[in-house]
């Protein structure tokens, strides 16, 4: 098996590489911020401001009571927004990077790879502090929270898998980087974050229905707002997805990296 | 022993006539199953094949555009081949690009362990080095200030200096003797011939023939992608700046 084989060739040189990669991750998570006021708190006040200028007025148009819609849609936003970033942010990846992969080797598996980490990073600290903002408001605590580990792994290996193809993609297809917005933006609508998955009826309900993404939403909601362990078939279904995801994304990867540097 | 082979080494690259494909273009290809020529390959580094042993000083010359950076390149895995082969036995360093992957927001220590990191140091190596980088950069004051606030000349000094800490097997120069002020440039020269002597394999792309005279114990002539000639420095540069291909 000539892929397998190249796998295992390529992650043991990712291996030798991590130095690199933890630069590049660190060079991600500090710069966005540098000389603001509030540095590195704006990864957390950023998503959480957000959240709550969406959890008020979604709340007001569903008329809900504030505090379980707040709660109900920050379990969905966190996974929504770490897909969305991953995704979005691993598209340019190395068209951002032209300069340096002309101009050094390093294996271009590391520049999506340290952008998803730095946002799987965001992610977890944007996590921890809307954590403490449910629970002020009075989420249930329970043992089912001990899940989320999980969770976020599966949907950082779909969400991997996915930004994988994009990155490259974008590199011969220029257009994508501007179609990925809009798709995103589609998307989000068509993914159960600001409603329940089963309120959607009509022409578009079978697309929530398909929607990979209403999985991985699932598995935050079910701890978080309902304080329950998500439905066996549900995490199984996600871990198959992620696995899935993850295998095409690198075997798409593999076979289409040494093309790259000549088409930037 | 450090070790280089290249066997039919090409480099090839596609020109594209007007613009990178859309995905709209990709997808009429797809329905017209006619695929007009949109764009041209040029063959930077055609049929090349050599051996490099070690204690081989190796320059090498000829026109702009003769492919001689491609090759560079090709051997630090920058470009891989698209026919032909490389193998390399050694720690190979490329100085083709001093400066690549400096990030100008970044501080100059900031700097030194990113872009160290990037030319492949460990961690370990980096805390190791980093006085002496700064010593010889002479940016002690300046060494905490972002790297965009500097003088091309503090900046050159920097990069210099971290890229020529270490000693590889085989060091790889595309023209790299240039920068900073004159005190700085005779010390830089010194540090550049103490990292060409300690390496085993050295290879230079250089226009400077007295340079390539005095460095090298080979020279490799290139043309047009084509290896046009490789033999001792004199007889080689000589018939290069003769302009003839074959005596």
């Amino acid at each position: 098996m000539t892929i397998a084989n190249n796998l295992f060739k390529y992650l043991y040189e990712i291996k030798t590489y991590h130095y690199s990669l933890q630069q590049l991750v660190r060079q991600q998570l500090i710069l966005r911020y540098r000389r603001t006021v509030f540095g590195y708190l704006w990864t957390l006040l950023n998503p959480i401001l957000m959240m709550s200028v969406t959890a008020v007025v979604f709340s007001a148009l569903f008329k809900v009571d504030l505090k379980t819609f707040a709660i109900f849609l920050f379990a969905g936003m966190i996974p929504w927004n770490c897909f969305s970033s991953m995704v979005t942010q691993s598209a340019t990846s190395f068209i951002s990077n032209e300069g340096l992969i002309k101009k050094i080797y390093l294996p271009k598996l590391l520049f999506p790879l340290s952008i998803c980490f730095s946002v799987l990073i965001d992610s977890l600290l944007s996590f921890v502090a809307l954590l403490i903002i449910i629970l002020v408001v009075g989420g249930q605590v329970s043992w089912a929270l001990l899940f989320i580990p999980v969770a976020f792994i599966l949907l950082f290996l779909f969400s991997f898998g996915i930004a994988l193809v994009i990155s490259v993609s974008t590199v011969f297809f220029r257009d994508l980087q501007y179609v990925i917005g809009v798709a995103m933006q589609a998307l989000f609508f068509l993914s159960p974050v600001l409603y329940k998955s089963s309120a959607l009826a009509g022409k578009v309900a079978w697309i929530v229905k398909i929607n990979p993404i209403a999985a991985y939403i699932e598995l935050f909601r079910a701890p978080l707002d309902l304080a329950t362990m998500p439905d066996p078939s549900i995490i199984i279904s996600a871990t198959i997805m992620g696995f899935t995801s993850l295998i095409i994304g690198l075997v798409f990867f593999i076979k289409q990296e040494q093309k790259i540097v000549f088409r930037l | 022993m450090s070790h280089i082979q290249v066997e039919n080494l090409s480099i090839k690259f596609r020109i594209y006539h007007d613009k990178s494909p859309s995905l709209k273009d990709w997808f009429a290809n797809l329905i017209k199953r006619k695929h007009q020529a949109s764009h041209s390959d040029f063959w930077a580094v055609k049929d090349v094949s050599f051996e490099v042993k070690a204690g081989d000083r190796v320059g090498i010359i000829g026109h702009n555009g003769a492919g001689k950076s491609t090759l560079l390149k090709g051997l630090c895995r920058v470009y891989t081949p698209s026919a032909g082969r490389v193998s390399i036995e050694g720690r190979l360093a490329p100085l083709l690009e001093i400066g690549a992957g400096f990030h100008p927001e970044f501080t100059g220590r900031e700097n030194i362990y990113l872009n160290g990191a990037i030319l492949g140091y460990t961690k370990q190596q980096l805390l190791e080095i980093e006085p002496e980088v700064i010593a010889f950069s002479e940016l002690e004051e300046f060494i905490d200030t972002p790297v965009k606030y500097y003088s091309t000349g503090m900046y050159m000094r920097l990069a210099f200096s971290l890229a020529t800490a270490m000693h590889p097997d085989i060091l790889v120069l595309d023209e790299v003797f240039a920068g900073g002020d004159a005190a700085f440039m005779t010390k830089a020269k010194k540090r550049m011939h103490d990292l060409i002597d300690k390496a085993n394999i050295m290879i230079l792309v250089s226009h400077d023939h007295k340079l390539v005279k005095l460095l090298c114990n080979r020279v490799i002539w290139m043309d047009h992608g084509k290896v046009v000639a490789d033999g001792p420095p004199e007889d080689v540069v000589e018939r290069y700046l003769a302009g003839k291909s074959n005596g």
